[in-house]
C-alpha cells in the first residue's frame, strides 16, 4: 500500500508541472500582461509609466522563461504570493474561503449521496410498482432542468413562497446550517436525477445476483438484503462515482455561491478569471490539480478497503 | 411482516422529516439576519462585488466609493440636497481655499521661463481627529494636521500605490511630476518612495500646523473639486507603516464612520466613528425639497444610522428578492430589477407600478452625469478626415441613428437624448439646444450620404456598398441584441454595419491603440464641470491612450478649450463652451447618443433620500424607520406552513398503496405441486 502511494505521489508530479505549464500559457495565448495590468488599475486611463510600475510591481516584466521558473516553484513550495488584483495575500484568501465552501459542498455532496442512495434502494425495493414507474419519469424530468432553474426555484419556492429559509447570506457557527440548508436542498435535488437513475441500476444488477437468491430462499429479511448484502456490493461503482466528483463539487458549488451570497471559493474563483487575476487562478487550477489527484487516489484506496479482491501493489 | 413494513415506511419519511426538523431547529425563517436587528437603526443595502480596494489613494468605482467616502472625508463635500448646480461646501475645511497668482521658472526647450501659476492655500479645522486604532499612540487616534493631506498628496506619486488620478494632479501639481518620476527611477532600482523630499507645490506654513498651500502650474479652478474626491483626505502615515498592503482593506480614517467588520464577499459593516467631526444635515435645499420632507431633520447631527451593512450580492435577482422581502433598504437599481420583469416595477412612462406603489415602495430619479457617444476614428481612411465628403458622411449615419427609440427599448425609458458631450445638471447643458444632425432624419441621412458619395450607401466610385466596421464587446445575448437594432437604423439608409465583437480586454486595446473604425463609448464625469467632458475632444488627449479615443484634432477647439480650462463658471465660459460645441457638431467626431439616469428604489421606512450623482456619501443622511421596517419585515415574511404538511400527507399517501402492493406480492402463497411448481 504504501509502494502504491509514494508511487501514485510521483506520477503526481509530471501531472502538476504539466497542468501548471498549460495554465501559464493559456493565460498568455489569451491576454497580455499589459492587458492585465489595464484591467487590473482603476485609473480609466491609466499611463505607460504607471502599466509598467504594475508589471515590474508583480513580476510580468521578466522574461517568460524566468516567469515561468518563478511561477513553478512558487506553486510546488505552495508560496502563492498575493492576488494581482487586490493584492491580498492568496493564501489569506483562501483560509477565508474554505470554511463556508466545505461546509456547503460537503452537506450537498453527502446530502446527495445518502438521498440518491435511500432513494435508488426504495425504487429497486418497490420494482415493478407505480412507484418505480414514477420514479424513473421523475429522475427523466429532473434531469431535464438546467441547474440555474434549481437555483432562481429554489429561492423563490423556500425563502419567496413557503419563507422557511433565508434566501442568500452566511454566519459563522452554528448558524451557517440555516444558510447552508437552502443551496444543500437545491444541490441534492438538482442532482438526484441522474445519481437515483445510475444506483438504481446498480442496485438493481446486484439484486438480480446468484448470492441475493440464494440469502432470500436462506430466509434473508428483504430489508436486510438489501442494505446488508446488495449495498454492500455495489459500494464499487457507487465510490467511483462519488469520490471522482470531489473536485466538481468545488466547481458546481460556483453558482450556488454566487446566488447564495456563500463567502466561498468558488465565487472567488469565477471573479479572478473574470478580473484577469492571474495569481489566484493559477493557484485555484493548482489546489483543483492536487484536489482531483488526491480523488483518484482515495478511490483506489477504498476499493482495496471495501472489496477484498483488490489489491494495491 | 406489519412491522417491516412501517419500518420501510418510516424510511421513507425519514428524509423529509429529518430536514424539517432542521429547518425548524434553524427557527424557521428568511430572516437573513440575527433576530432583534431589524429594529435597530441599521441599513442594510446591497453591492454587486467586494470592493477590489477601501485604499483612498486607489479606490476609483462609484461603488467602492459608497463606503470609502464615509471613512475618508475631504476638504470640500458636496451640499446634499442643492442642485443646478451642484454646490461644494467645506467639509473639513476651514475656509475657502485663497487663490492667488504665483510666478516660477519652468525649463521649456532647454532655456527657463517665468510662468505665471496659481497658489492655493488651505486652512484645515483644528480639532479633528483620525478614528482610533492600534497603529497610533496608545490606539487613540492623533489629531489631523495639514501635514496629513500633504502626505495623501506624495502618495499619490508613490509608484507602489497605483493612483487612477495622479495624471490629474501630475500635470497641475508644479514639481509632482518630476517628483512621481524620482521615484519611479528609485523603484527600478528597487528602492521605496522618497517621502521627504521636497516637491515644490506641496508646501507647510511652518507657523501654523493648520495651513497647507499647493502651487498650481496654471489656473485651475476646477482643483476645487478635486479637493472633495477621496484621493486628497488626509491619510494617518502610521496606519500604513503598520498595515503596509494591507491598508486596503484595513482602512484608518477620520469620517462619520469606521469599518467595523469585513467580511470578503460577503459583508461589510460600518459603525459610527466616536472621533467623528461634528456635520448636521442641511437647513436649505432646492424649491420642493420641504414639501417631500426632506428637511425634517434639518441641523440635525449626522449620522442618522449606527450601522451600515454592504451586503456582497452577485447576482441582481438575489438582491431584488431580498429587497421585496424587506430585507434591503434600498440599492435596488437598473441592474436588480432588469433581472425581474421590468413591467412589475415601471410603467411604460418610467413611473412606479401600482404594485410597487402599494407597496409603498420609493422611488428617486437623477441624470447620471456622463454621456454615452459613438465615435468614429478620425484616422480612419473611411469615416476619418476633415474634408466636406467626410463630414458629411458622419453627418449622416448620425441622422440615422434614433437614440429616443433605444432610450425606451433598452432603458425603459430611462434616459435622455444627448445633443453634445455636457450631461444634464453639469453648469454648460443647453436644454434648449438641438443639435442638427442628432435628429432622427432618414430622408436627411440619405441626402447627407449622397453628397458624400454613396448614394443609397452606394460607393460612387466603386459600385460597392459601403461597409462601416463597429468594434464592440457585446459578446452576450443582450448585447448582440442591441447591435442588431443598431445595424437595421444603418440598412435604412443603404449602409451595412458589421459587427465585430471582442473580449472586453481586446476591445479596449483596440480603443487605446486607435485600432478601429466606429465603436460606442461612455465617459462619466469625475466632476461636474463642462471641461471634464469637453476634454474628450481635446486634440492633445489623443496621445498616450488619452481619452479622446476619436483623435479629434481641431485647431480651433483646441484654443477654445484651453481657454476655458482655466477660466472660473460664467458666462464667459458658457459662450466658450457653445462655440467648441458648434465646432464640434459640423466636424461630427462624435454621434453623441444619450445620457441615462440613475434609479434608486427604497423602502419606505428609509427616509431623507434624494439621489445625488456626483457624491457617494449620502447614506450618512438616510434615517431609518426600524420599528417600522421590523414590522413590515414580519407582516410580509410569515411562513406558510401548509404546503409542507400537504406536501408530507401526499408522499406518505403516494407511498402507502405502493408498501401494500409490495406486501402483497411477499405474502404470494406458492403451492408446490407434485412434479413441479405452480
Amino acid at each position: 500500500m504504501l509502494r502504491y502511494l509514494v508511487r501514485r505521489l510521483l506520477y503526481a508530479v509530471p501531472i502538476l508541472v504539466g497542468v501548471s505549464l498549460i495554465t501559464f500559457l493559456l493565460f498568455y495565448a489569451t491576454s497580455s500582461p499589459e492587458q492585465m495590468a489595464r484591467r487590473n488599475l482603476s485609473a480609466k486611463n491609466p499611463s505607460q509609466a504607471q502599466i509598467s510600475a504594475w508589471l515590474v510591481q508583480h513580476g510580468y516584466d521578466k522574461p517568460l522563461s524566468q516567469q515561468f521558473q518563478k511561477h513553478m516553484s512558487e506553486l510546488l513550495l505552495m508560496r502563492f504570493g498575493n492576488s494581482d488584483a487586490t493584492g491580498e495575500p492568496i493564501w489569506d484568501k483562501l483560509r477565508a474561503g474554505v470554511g463556508p465552501s466545505a461546509i456547503v459542498a460537503s452537506m450537498v455532496f453527502f446530502g446527495t449521496l445518502v438521498v440518491s442512495v435511500t432513494l435508488a434502494l426504495l425504487v429497486a425495493y418497490y420494482r415493478g410498482t407505480y412507484l418505480d414507474a414514477g420514479g424513473v419519469f421523475m429522475c427523466v424530468l429532473l434531469m431535464s432542468i438546467t441547474y440555474i432553474v434549481y437555483i432562481i426555484g429554489g429561492q423563490f419556492v423556500f425563502g419567496r413562497l413557503l419563507k422557511y429559509l433565508p434566501m442568500a447570506g452566511y454566519e459563522r457557527g452554528f448558524s451557517a446550517l440555516k444558510f447552508a440548508l437552502l443551496p444543500m436542498a437545491v444541490g441534492v435535488i438538482s442532482a438526484l436525477g441522474s445519481e437515483v437513475r445510475f444506483y438504481r441500476t446498480v442496485v438493481l444488477e446486484e439484486m438480480n445476483q446468484d448470492y441475493v437468491r440464494t440469502a432470500r430462499a436462506k430466509g434473508v429479511s428483504e430489508q436486510a438484503v438489501l442494505f446488508k448484502h446488495v449495498l454492500k456490493n455495489a459500494s464499487i461503482p457507487i465510490l467511483t462515482k462519488t469520490i471522482l466528483s470531489l473536485p466538481f463539487i468545488m466547481m458546481g458549488s460556483i453558482l450556488l455561491e454566487s446566488f447564495f451570497g456563500i463567502p466561498g471559493l468558488g465565487t472567488m474563483t469565477v471573479d479572478a478569471i473574470n478580473s484577469q487575476d492571474f495569481a489566484v487562478v493559477r493557484a485555484m487550477v493548482f489546489l483543483g490539480s492536487i484536489l482531483y489527484i488526491f480523488g483518484a487516489a482515495l478511490t483506489d484506496i477504498c476499493y482495496a478497503l471495501v472489496d477484498p479482491r483488490v489489491r494495491l501493489e | 411482516m406489519l412491522r417491516r413494513y412501517f419500518i420501510a415506511t418510516a424510511r421513507i419519511i425519514a428524509i423529509p422529516t429529518l430536514l424539517g426538523l432542521l429547518v425548524g431547529l434553524s427557527g424557521c425563517s428568511n430572516n437573513p439576519y440575527p433576530s432583534g436587528s431589524t429594529a435597530t437603526s441599521t441599513l442594510y443595502r446591497a453591492i454587486i462585488d467586494d470592493p477590489k480596494t477601501l485604499d483612498p489613494s486607489v479606490s476609483y468605482v462609484v461603488s467602492e466609493a459608497q463606503i470609502v467616502d464615509l471613512i475618508y472625508p475631504s476638504y470640500f463635500r458636496y451640499h446634499y440636497l442643492k442642485r443646478d448646480p451642484f454646490v461644494l461646501e467645506l467639509n473639513f475645511g476651514a475656509e475657502q481655499p485663497r487663490r492667488e497668482l504665483y510666478l516660477y521658472d519652468s525649463r521649456e526647450n532647454g532655456r527657463m521661463v517665468k510662468r505665471h501659476g496659481e497658489s492655493w492655500t488651505f486652512r484645515i479645522k483644528r480639532g479633528l481627529r483620525f478614528q482610533d486604532d492600534p497603529c497610533f499612540a496608545r490606539g487613540k487616534g492623533r489629531e489631523i494636521t495639514a501635514a496629513d493631506f500633504i502626505y495623501s498628496f506624495r502618495r499619490m506619486a508613490d509608484p507602489a500605490v497605483p493612483c487612477p488620478v495622479l495624471s490629474y494632479f501630475e500635470g497641475k501639481i508644479v514639481g509632482l511630476h518630476e517628483y512621481a518620476e524620482y521615484n519611479r527611477d528609485r523603484a527600478k532600482r528597487g528602492l521605496p518612495a522618497d517621502y521627504k523630499r521636497v516637491v515644490e507645490g506641496l508646501q507647510l506654513d511652518p507657523r501654523d500646523p493648520y495651513v497647507f498651500r499647493v502651487l498650481l502650474s496654471q489656473p485651475y479652478p476646477q482643483f476645487r473639486y478635486l479637493m472633495a474626491m477621496h484621493f486628497t483626505t488626509p491619510i494617518p502615515h502610521e496606519a500604513l507603516a503598520r498595515y503596509g498592503v494591507n491598508f486596503a482593506r484595513h482602512p484608518v480614517g477620520s469620517g462619520l464612520y469606521t469599518l467595523d467588520e469585513y467580511w470578503p464577499k460577503l459583508k461589510i459593516v460600518l459603525k459610527k466613528n466616536p472621533n467623528r467631526n461634528r456635520e448636521v444635515y442641511p437647513s436649505d435645499g432646492m424649491p420642493g425639497d420641504r414639501k417631500a420632507g426632506l428637511l425634517r431633520d434639518a441641523g440635525k447631527q449626522l449620522p442618522f444610522s449606527d450601522k451600515v451593512v454592504f451586503r456582497v450580492l452577485k447576482e441582481g435577482l438575489t438582491a431584488w428578492n431580498l429587497f421585496m422581502q424587506g430585507y434591503l433598504d434600498w440599492g435596488a437599481t437598473q441592474e436588480d430589477f432588469s433581472s425581474t420583469s421590468v413591467s412589475q416595477v415601471m410603467t411604460r412612462q418610467g413611473m412606479l407600478s401600482k404594485g410597487m406603489l402599494e407597496r409603498g415602495v420609493g422611488l428617486r430619479r437623477a441624470p447620471s452625469p456622463g454621456v454615452w457617444y459613438f465615435t468614429f476614428n478620425m484616422r480612419d481612411p473611411v469615416v476619418g478626415g476633415y474634408t466636406s465628403e467626410r463630414k458629411k458622411l458622419r453627418q449622416a449615419i448620425s441622422l440615422a441613428l434614433n437614440a429616443q427609440s433605444f432610450i425606451d427599448l433598452y432603458l425603459q425609458g430611462n434616459g435622455t437624448p444627448a445633443q453634445f458631450v455636457i450631461p444634464p445638471g453639469v453648469p454648460g447643458f443647453d436644454p434648449d439646444y438641438s443639435n442638427p444632425y442628432r435628429q432622427y432624419d432618414v430622408s436627411n441621412a440619405k441626402k447627407l450620404l449622397a453628397e458624400a458619395g454613396y448614394p443609397n450607401g452606394i460607393n460612387r466610385k466603386t459600385g460597392e456598398r459601403l461597409t462601416i466596421y463597429y468594434d464592440n464587446y457585446a459578446t452576450g445575448a443582450g448585447g448582440r441584441q442591441v447591435v442588431g437594432q443598431l445595424a437595421k437604423q444603418f440598412d435604412a439608409i443603404g449602409v451595412h454595419l458589421e459587427s465585430r465583437s471582442w473580449r472586453y480586454a481586446v476591445y479596449k486595446d483596440k480603443i487605446d491603440n486607435r485600432e478601429f473604425q466606429f465603436a460606442l463609448q461612455g465617459w462619466v464625469a469625475d466632476y461636474p464641470d463642462p471641461e471634464n467632458f469637453a476634454l474628450l475632444l481635446y486634440g492633445p488627449n489623443s496621445n498616450n491612450k488619452g481619452p479622446n479615443d476619436s483623435t479629434y484634432d481641431s485647431p480651433v477647439y483646441n484654443r477654445l478649450f484651453e481657454r476655458m480650462q482655466t477660466m472660473d463658471d460664467g458666462p464667459e465660459r458658457m459662450e466658450i463652451t457653445r462655440r467648441m460645441r458648434n465646432v464640434a457638431e459640423e466636424d461630427c467626431p462624435l454621434i453623441c447618443f444619450y445620457h441615462d439616469d440613475n434609479l434608486m428604489l427604497f423602502n419606505n421606512w428609509l427616509s431623507n433620500v434624494k439621489a445625488h450623482p456626483v457624491a457617494n456619501d449620502s447614506i450618512k443622511y438616510y434615517r431609518i424607520g426600524g420599528s417600522r421596517r421590523a414590522h413590515m419585515q414580519q407582516d410580509w415574511n410569515r411562513p406558510n406552513y401548509w404546503p409542507a404538511v400537504v406536501g408530507t400527507v401526499l408522499v406518505i399517501a403516494g407511498i402507502l398503496p405502493a408498501a401494500a402492493v409490495v406486501r402483497k406480492r411477499r405474502n404470494r402463497r406458492v403451492r408446490v405441486r407434485p412434479g413441479g411448481t405452480s
